[in-house]
């Protein structure tokens, strides 16, 4: 059964990162940071749970603050460069949050040994759920609650003004600014509110798996939360949970016995998927 | 300042491999509009592909590796071309991003593997040549590299204005739709864009493999990050702005090296895209504003 | 209403709009006509603000418009059409409007939460009149993508007025259109000139110019050669030579 757990909390997480992307894909943002902030909630997180011993939710809290508030700063700059160089810009920051991370020290003494971010080494002791006695299964339950507070505000969002206008943006924006839409508020708000579900999801990442380090965080991460709500479609939702349920329940898991493989099949089920149905599984509502 | 101008040397010769990198990128964005992220791993698959030559004639000169890569480079990129771009309606730029970011993930995936994930050794031609240039030197293998990318830089841009396919190329990269009602196969002209791409490519990836010595995957993030920097310094679509984009990101990597080590590096390559992002935006050669 | 002094936009050497004097009164409906590529609808881009001005300034009641962005402007009341309708084709009739209901009476009765995050209930009634009025209330839920053509340009043209704008700047409206079509055209143009609102028509289709404006300004080369009523511009021989060339 625990096995279950896991796999619904690795699903729960990542679901979080998709989402995060998903949003910021509305207003035709294409952005490769979302795995940034997502480590930078799981770091901030992380410390201020292990190193300040804060309860988890307001950790959490701490976490998606700081992810939205560091998405916030990315997202005014992000205004000034036009389609896929925004692709290379965010790519490039990802890759120097990970580098920051690879070089971050900050290890403190408690009861006798330290702990903390060690560069390279990672964070290690990312202990809150075992030292408060948590099951898996509580934690799943907990990740999930989290979830599903996150979808259903985004769907919230997709049926108000707000998501219509997000999608409008990402259509046209010279139309957009024509009919009054202030651009550069729906695209950073869009952006922000990307990097506080980034920054929770990075948050529980870094509590359930209980070590993390700048590797967790690269590109490769970066393009599964693209992946996921483009993969899935940008109608709804429900494409990007599915589709992290179909690479990672599937995928990753169906294939186990394929060992090595499965990576290597990842990127041609990708390919594939791609050919075969270019707006995504759930794809476009018609036309 | 001895040490400063032999980093810079050695930086902007080693540059020339960014440069043809960084065409690549540009290239296939300035004729078709779209990001080919797979374009930094299939320049090393090439040149992998290179070495098989070593498998079937133990022994063989450097320069035959370096020719299989080259092939194998073209071959590579015409596959990339059919999985990922011939299919795809063109209007959906986030499909053709995504697949060829499941290409990439393929090819490294398909290295790793065949490899075991051992760096293997790769040939060079003339390492144990050294100029010695009043206080400084200039490694051979290092000119050799340079002088080749030349070369084939040279040899692009004379397809690309003095051939009929180029003349086609051009057009398609302004007005697709247009070039196809005067009769241009524009499926023909992407495919041959992404294997001229393709062979650059395996070139670039063979003379990296020369010049430092060795061949891993390790070697495709660091590349793809960095051809994508040259691309967006040099402007995208635009190729001279990508060869001297090329060998200026090759000189400042060089020396941020000599003065901040490896590890940061990067980290300030990096905020030189950043300092380019906000600034100029357009590259070092910002056409001026138009019409539309 | 609005004044257009010595306005000028050059893009590098091409002079697309030179020292251009407008004048339109409040409630008028003025015709701007003009072979192609004389300014026309570079005129309305600097109007809206879409692009910033090389020279001279424009005046929306009495206050000069400078750099205010594009969104401000329509907020400020300026909304227009575009030439080759740029719809939200993904989103559906009803949303296309919902996304351009931004009227400052608008932000003043509701607050931001409802205006943003609220559902469709609040605005229910006043989209439903201009669906009503552009004669699309059948279609409401269709995909703007789906529209017919003639379908598409009245859903252009009830979006710019879904902010209730008191300029209107209208881009070739009757474009394609036939007979009948331009028709119900001008008859809805002349209905909301009665709901107060001010109209510039930039047109080639002489029939709807001349029916349904009060005064008529030809641009040439960027600038006005000839201004008057309809009648005084048929008969103008400087606007025979700009549009028929030659002798």
């Amino acid at each position: 059964m625990d096995f279950y757990y896991g796999l619904a909390q690795i699903v729960g997480v990542h679901t979080l990162l998709g989402l995060s992307a998903y949003i910021v894909l509305l207003t035709g943002q294409v952005s490769l940071a979302q795995a940034a902030f997502f480590g930078i909630g799981a770091y901030t997180a992380g410390m201020l749970t292990v190193l300040a011993g804060w309860q988890i939710v307001p950790a959490l809290g701490g976490g998606a603050l700081v992810g939205s508030a560091t998405a916030c700063a990315v997202g005014f700059p992000a205004l000034r460069v036009k389609g896929l160089m925004l692709v290379v810009a965010t790519l490039a920051f990802g890759e120097g949050v990970r580098l920051f991370f690879f070089n971050f020290d900050y290890q403190v003494a408690k009861g006798g040994i330290k702990v903390g971010p060690l560069g390279g080494e990672g964070f290690r002791q990312i202990r809150y759920f075992p030292e408060h006695g948590w099951t898996t299964g509580e934690v799943m339950l907990f990740i999930w609650a989290f979830v599903l507070a996150a979808m259903a505000a985004l769907w919230w969002f997709d049926r108000s003004r707000y998501g219509a206008v997000l999608r409008a943006v990402g259509e046209d924006e010279l139309a957009a600014q024509s009919v009054g839409v202030n651009l550069t508020a729906v695209k950073v708000s869009a952006m922000t509110i990307g990097g506080a579900i980034a920054g929770l999801g990075g948050g529980i990442y870094a509590h359930y798996t209980t070590h993390i380090e700048h590797s967790n965080f690269n590109v490769l991460v970066a393009t599964f939360a693209l992946a996921y709500p483009i993969v899935g479609g940008l109608s709804n939702v429900f494409g990007t949970l599915a589709a992290v349920i179909f690479v990672q329940v599937f995928l990753i898991e169906g294939l186990r016995d394929l060992g090595d493989w499965r990576n290597l099949l990842f990127g041609a089920l990708i390919i594939l998927a791609m050919n075969l149905r270019p707006h995504g599984l759930f794809g476009r509502r018609s036309a | 300042m001895l040490d400063l101008l032999q980093a810079i040397s050695d930086g902007l010769l080693f540059g020339a491999t960014y440069a043809l990198i960084g065409i690549g990128f540009t290239l296939v964005f300035g004729v078709m509009h779209k990001l080919n992220l797979s374009y930094a791993a299939a320049s090393i698959g090439g040149a992998y592909c290179g070495l098989l030559v070593l498998k079937v004639a133990a022994g063989a000169p450097a320069g035959l590796v370096f020719f299989g890569a080259f092939v194998a480079g073209g071959v590579i990129g015409w596959l990339v071309y059919v999985a990922c771009f011939h299919f795809i309606p063109l209007s959906n730029p986030l499909a053709t991003l995504m697949s060829t970011v499941g290409m990439l993930l393929l090819i490294d995936e398909i290295i790793v593997h065949v490899t075991a994930g051992m760096p293997q050794n790769y040939p060079a031609m003339f390492d144990d040549v050294m100029l010695h240039v009043g206080g400084y030197t200039l490694r051979g293998d290092l000119l050799l590299v340079f002088f080749l990318s030349v070369l084939c830089m040279v040899g692009l841009l004379a397809l690309l204005y003095r051939t009929k396919l180029g003349l086609a190329t051009r057009a398609v990269s302004q007005q697709a739709v247009a070039a196809q009602l005067c009769g241009i196969r524009v499926a023909r002209v992407n495919a041959m864009t992404f294997i001229v791409t393709g062979l650059l490519g395996g070139v670039a990836g063979a003379m990296i493999g020369a010049a430092v010595g060795a061949l891993s995957p390790l070697l495709t993030a660091p590349l793809t990050v960095k051809g994508l920097i040259v691309t967006v310094i040099g402007g995208l679509g635009n190729i001279p702005g990508a060869i001297i984009a090329g060998l200026l990101v090759g000189g400042f990597e060089n020396v941020f090296q000599l003065y901040r080590g490896v590890t940061e590096r990067d980290f300030y390559v990096m905020l030189l895209l950043f300092a380019f992002l906000v600034f100029r935006p357009g590259g070092l050669f910002a056409p001026k504003g138009s019409r539309d | 209403m609005l004044e257009l002094k010595s306005v000028a936009r050059h893009f590098g050497g091409v002079r697309a709009v030179d020292g251009l004097d407008l004048k339109v009164a409040q409630g008028e409906i003025v015709g701007l006509i003009g072979p192609n590529g004389s300014g026309k609808s570079t005129a309305v881009n600097v109007i809206t603000g879409l692009f910033p001005l090389t020279a001279g300034e424009i005046y929306y009641e009495g206050q000069a418009l400078g750099r205010v962005p594009t969104h401000r402007r329509l907020q400020l009341g300026i909304a227009r059409t575009f030439q080759n309708i740029r719809l939200f084709g993904q989103l559906s009739v009803w949303q296309n409007l919902w996304v351009a209901q931004n009227s400052p009476s608008d932000r003043a009765h509701r607050g931001f939460l409802s205006r943003w995050l609220g559902g469709q209930k609040g605005v229910r009634a006043e989209i439903a009149e201009l669906l009503e009025f552009s004669g699309l209330a059948a279609r409401q839920d269709e995909l703007a993508a789906n529209l017919s053509f003639g379908e598409q340009r009245r859903l252009e043209l009830a979006r710019a007025l879904a902010a209730k704008p008191k300029l209107l700047l209208l881009d070739e409206p009757a474009a394609g259109m036939n007979h009948e079509e331009i028709g119900q055209l001008k008859e809805r143009i002349l209905r909301l000139r009665s709901r107060g609102i001010t109209i510039v028509l930039v047109e080639h289709v002489m029939e709807l110019v001349m029916g349904v404006t009060d005064r008529i300004a030809v641009l040439n080369f960027g600038q006005k050669i000839a201004e008057g009523s309809p009648a005084a511009i048929q008969n103008d021989p400087l606007v025979k030579k700009a549009y028929l060339g030659g002798a």
